[in-house]
């Protein structure tokens, strides 16, 4: 007969595996449902490839030497775009109460949420690294560097697009509009245009709370071998945003369900 | 143990009060109705029981376990079908059915198992691997029903199951949940049907404004407003002016049209019957047929909520 302890640990790991597969079901629903589709995905590509070169073009620097850049702003645009669209789809339906009354922790839905985001915006920055190995035979120097620098920002941003989607409403719009406010500023004082040590004090002290500087870091570290910051800082960086980013969306969604 | 119960629930949102001091309980295997008006409580209500919304103050248990601290354990026990059928139009009635199994924590082969069988009951197998936006409006509130059965509920909550349906859906929903009020299943019913919540429930409460009016079996509720009794008359042919004309028969407090009859409410049915008997007579018309009701649960429901009867529909007075 097993002891209450062993009894308290299964129980727990049944709980565990339960919020996990429940989380996972989440996300494959939003995968099927909202990204796996051939206008999604074209978009999530075209979208920040021509963004990018609205800003790179002209700057007369090797292709090679773009693509850690280009990487960097694809993770943040298809991560953070799709909870943003599918959340308030979903209210609008009324299907965001079935995930809202399910037996599972608000934890698990938000975690959930920000999977289906994460595996998409992996799937999408897959294209550019295919673009840079093969038509411009871009060397990386740490492989194993650039999948940490890459899940990571994708979950980084996944999450953000999760907290966004928090504010109550059934417009996409309204919540692309407030994610715009932030992210595109991003894109601007993360180093992923002008190097940090070309801007500003000013500037370089506001990169620092932007989580695109640490995942635009280690990203150019994976591929140059040199970085402002140690990877393991960009690192330790980022799962702090993770943690504050889930936290939060977690507590909006339940003050506002109130 | 209850399956429900609430005790002191208050719901505040900013100054407007949506549940004031609600208490009531819900016995395991029951059936409970739960009716009102528009913005009377009931969706608050329900919110608050499912664990989506929280009380600004009060408790509810579902079987014991609180809603807002043990909400996981609650909300295990329970199936929960929605007023609108929120089903996701791009998977397939049986992918619908399988994520659904999946958030209640369904084993793999018990969520296949259920699923076959669920929706064999409600007559969508054939259609099990179609996308659901091809559906009819009755074949995905079928879809619903089914979803909110999958982890086999010991408490379903039913918000409006048959509103607007064509009558397959219909009856195929009422035997379903037939079925399972025999086989023990504890269900809290809303609907505007106030009929079906007269054939199907043990007790109804009434809400009105955030409080629960009254809550009894149907048929004790009745008895509280015998005096609200009423004559149905049809005569063999029907006139523009004939509703007026019968409203103004002396005894008549109130005359409505329903169909091809006229039900004439009155507190003296035995007045009432001579007086339409006269009234035939000298408009030189024949009674097809006149019958005695006693008061419906929709005259009880009218009463507690203060609405106003008009032209055989219920309105909020202003």
């Amino acid at each position: 007969m097993p002891s209450t302890e062993e009894g308290k640990a299964g129980a727990w790991f049944a709980r565990v595996s339960h919020e996990i597969s429940a989380a996972w079901a989440i996300s494959r629903k939003d995968m099927i449902t909202y990204y796996i589709k051939p206008n999604i995905i074209v978009m999530g590509i075209l979208f920040p490839f021509f963004m990018f070169l609205a800003f790179a073009i002209g700057k007369n620097a090797p292709p090679g030497t773009l693509i850690p850049g280009l990487i960097a702003i694809t993770l943040l645009f298809s991560a953070s775009s799709i909870e943003p669209v599918s959340i308030p789809i979903e209210r609008r339906v009324k299907t965001f109460d079935r995930l809202l009354s399910a037996p599972i922790s608000l934890h698990s839905l938000v975690f959930g949420e920000s999977l289906s985001g994460f595996l998409y915006s992996l799937g999408i920055a897959c294209f550019p690294l295919i673009v840079g190995i093969i038509l411009f035979a871009t060397p990386i120097e740490h492989v194993p560097v650039l999948v940490i620098a890459m899940a990571l920002t994708a979950f980084c941003f996944a999450t953000l697009g999760t907290l966004f989607a928090a504010y109550p409403t059934e417009n996409v719009g309204e919540v692309m509009s407030m994610l715009n406010t932030v992210r595109l500023p991003l894109i601007f004082i993360s180093g992923v245009f002008i190097p940090l040590s070309a801007m500003p004090q000013i500037g370089q002290d506001i990169a620092l709370l932007s989580p695109l500087t640490y995942g635009n870091d280690m990203i150019a570290y994976a591929y140059t071998g040199t970085s402002l910051f140690s990877p393991l800082l960009d690192i330790l960086v980022l799962v702090i945003f993770i943690l504050i980013f889930q936290f939060a969306a977690n507590r909006l969604y339940k003050r506002f369900n109130e | 143990m209850h399956a429900i119960e609430v005790s002191h629930l208050t719901k505040k949102f900013g100054a407007l009060t949506a549940l004031n001091d609600v208490n009531f309980s819900v016995d395991v295997g029951e059936t409970f109705g739960f009716l009102g008006p528009n913005g009377a409580g009931k969706t608050t209500t329900i919110r608050i029981l499912t664990g989506i919304s929280y009380p600004t103050s009060g408790t509810a248990t579902i079987f014991g376990h609180d809603i807002g601290s043990d909400t996981i354990a609650a909300r295990l026990s329970m199936g929960i079908v929605s007023e609108t059928s929120n089903v996701y139009d791009d998977l397939t009635a049986w992918q619908n059915m399988i994520f659904s199994a999946e958030l209640y924590h369904v084993g793999r082969v018990e969520r296949e198992k259920k699923a076959a069988e669920l929706l064999t009951t409600f007559d969508l197998y054939e259609r099990r691997n179609d996308k659901v936006h091809g559906f009819s409006k009755g074949m995905k509130r079928r879809l619903t029903i089914a979803m909110g059965l999958v982890n086999s509920p010991r408490l379903l909550f039913l918000d409006e199951p048959t509103s607007g349906l064509d009558v397959q859906s219909n009856l195929i929903i009422r035997d379903v949940i037939t079925g399972l009020i025999h086989e023990g299943v504890t269900v809290f019913l809303t609907t505007h049907n106030i009929e079906e919540a007269n054939l199907m429930c043990d007790r109804v409460a009434i809400v009105n404004r955030g409080h629960i009016a009254a809550i009894d079996a149907p048929e004790r509720l009745k008895k509280t407003i015998q005096s609200a009794q009423s004559i149905v008359v049809s005569f063999d042919r029907v006139s523009a002016r004939q509703l007026e004309e019968v409203r103004s028969l002396p005894m008549v407090n109130d005359a409505i049209k329903e169909g091809d009859k006229f039900r004439l409410y009155t507190e003296d049915p035995a007045t009432v019957i001579e007086s339409v008997m006269e009234y035939a007579r000298t408009r030189n018309l024949r009674v097809i047929s006149i019958s005695t009701l006693g008061p419906s649960l929709e005259d009880v429901f009218i009463k507690l909520t203060g609405l106003q009867r008009t032209g055989g529909a219920i309105h909020a007075i202003d």
